[in-house]
C-alpha cells in the first residue's frame, strides 16, 4: 500500500456504514436546536454522492 | 475550528441517547465525546441521558448546517457519537438518537426525560442484553458466471456465434436476477430465524457501497451476543451460497439503531 494523503478506500466505507446508521437510524426527536429532516436527509444525501465519488476515482486511479 | 479555550457565545446539551437510572457512570469515565467534550449523565425520574455540554459556536444552527457539509467535521463527530454510544453498549442498553440531537440546555433534556420517560424505560427494557449486529451479501458476478458455467468470449466470433452468446447472456442476467433474489430472501430468513427482530434495508448500489460486486443482501439484526447462532448462521450461509459467487460481511455489535422507533410517537 502507497502512502496516500486520502484515506484509504476500506475507511470511507466504513464511514458510510457508520453515517447509514447515525443520520439515517437512531430516535429522531426535536430538540430545541435541530436541523430538518428534511435538512439531515440531503446532508445524507450529499455524502452518499461525495463518497461514491471518491470510490469512483480512486477505482480509475487503480485503473482498468 | 472552534478553540474550546475561547469564550464561547453560549452552551447547549448535545445529546446521544438515552439509559436506564442503574447506568454505571464509571464506563464512559474518560470519553471523549463530540467537540472533545466529556460526557454527562443528565439523569431523569425514569432514564438518564448522555450528553455533553457543547459551544453554540460549533453546534448552533447555522455552524451545525455548515459543519454537517464539512466532511472532516461529519467523520469526527460521527466517529465520537457512536464510540460514546458503544462504550454505553458495553455496560448498559441504550437507545441511540440521531447524530447532532441539541438540546438548549440541561432543563430541556429534562423535560424530554420527564415526558418521554415511560416510552423510553420500555423500550430499554426490551433491548436489555441485545446488540445489533449487521449483515451485508455481495455477488462477485465473475463468479458466479463461472458457476453457471458461461464460457469466456471467443476471440473472433462469427455473427452466429455472436448471436447465440448474447442470447446466453440475456439469459444469463436473467438468471443472476432470479438468483440475487431468492439468495436475499432465503439468507435474510434463515438470519431472521435465529434473530429476535429482523430489518432488510435496501441493498446500496455499487457506486455506494465501494465495491464492484453487486450488494444483494443489506440487513440489521437484533441478537443476544455478538458470537452467537447468527455468526454460525453466516458462515453456514457462506457456505451454502458462497460456491455460487456470494460473499457475507458481518459488522458489529452496534448500538440498536436499527431497533429504536425513529419517531417515538409511533410507538
Amino acid at each position: 500500500m502507497s502512502e496516500s494523503p486520502d484515506r484509504p478506500l476500506e475507511q470511507q466505507i466504513t464511514l458510510l456504514e457508520l453515517v447509514d446508521r447515525v443520520l439515517n437510524k437512531g430516535v429522531v426527536l426535536s430538540g430545541d436546536i435541530t436541523l430538518s429532516v428534511a435538512d439531515v436527509d440531503l446532508v445524507y444525501v450529499g455524502l452518499r454522492v461525495l463518497l461514491a465519488s471518491v470510490g469512483t476515482l480512486e477505482r480509475l486511479h487503480e485503473g482498468p | 475550528m472552534t478553540d474550546p479555550r475561547a469564550p464561547s457565545t453560549g452552551t447547549a446539551y448535545y445529546t446521544y441517547g438515552v439509559v436506564p437510572l442503574d447506568f454505571p457512570a464509571g464506563a464512559l469515565e474518560g470519553a471523549q465525546g463530540v467537540g472533545a467534550r466529556p460526557v454527562e449523565l443528565v439523569g431523569g425520574d425514569a432514564v438518564a441521558a448522555l450528553t455533553s455540554l457543547v459551544s453554540l459556536d460549533e453546534f448552533g444552527e447555522e455552524p451545525l448546517h455548515a459543519n454537517l457539509n464539512d466532511r472532516e467535521w461529519l467523520e469526527r463527530t460521527a466517529r465520537a457519537h457512536e464510540d460514546v454510544l458503544e462504550r454505553a453498549l458495553s455496560a448498559a442498553p441504550v437507545i441511540p438518537f440521531r447524530l447532532c440531537t441539541v438540546y438548549r440546555g440541561r432543563d430541556q433534556v429534562l423535560d424530554l426525560l420527564s415526558e418521554r420517560g415511560a416510552t423510553f424505560a420500555g423500550l430499554l427494557d426490551r433491548l436489555r442484553g441485545t446488540v445489533e449486529l449487521g449483515v451485508k451479501a455481495y455477488l462477485d458476478r465473475a463468479r458466479f458466471l463461472e458457476a453457471a458455467g458461461a464460457a469466456p468470449a471467443p476471440a473472433s466470433p462469427s455473427g452466429r456465434e455472436y448471436m447465440l452468446r448474447r442470447q446466453r447472456e440475456r439469459t444469463l442476467d436473467e438468471e443472476r436476477e432470479q438468483f440475487k433474489a431468492e439468495c436475499a430472501r432465503s439468507s435474510h430468513e434463515r438470519l431472521a430465524a435465529v434473530a429476535l427482530a429482523a430489518q432488510a434495508n435496501p441493498p446500496q448500489p455499487p457506486e455506494v457501497s465501494g465495491r464492484t460486486d453487486e450488494m444483494l443482501l443489506n440487513g440489521a439484526y437484533l441478537v443476544e451476543a455478538a458470537d452467537g447462532p447468527l455468526a454460525e448462521a453466516v458462515a453456514e450461509l457462506e457456505g451454502a451460497y458462497g460456491p455460487r459467487g456470494v460473499s457475507y460481511e458481518l459488522t458489529g455489535p452496534w448500538p440498536p439503531y436499527n431497533f429504536v422507533p425513529r419517531d417515538l410517537a409511533e410507538t
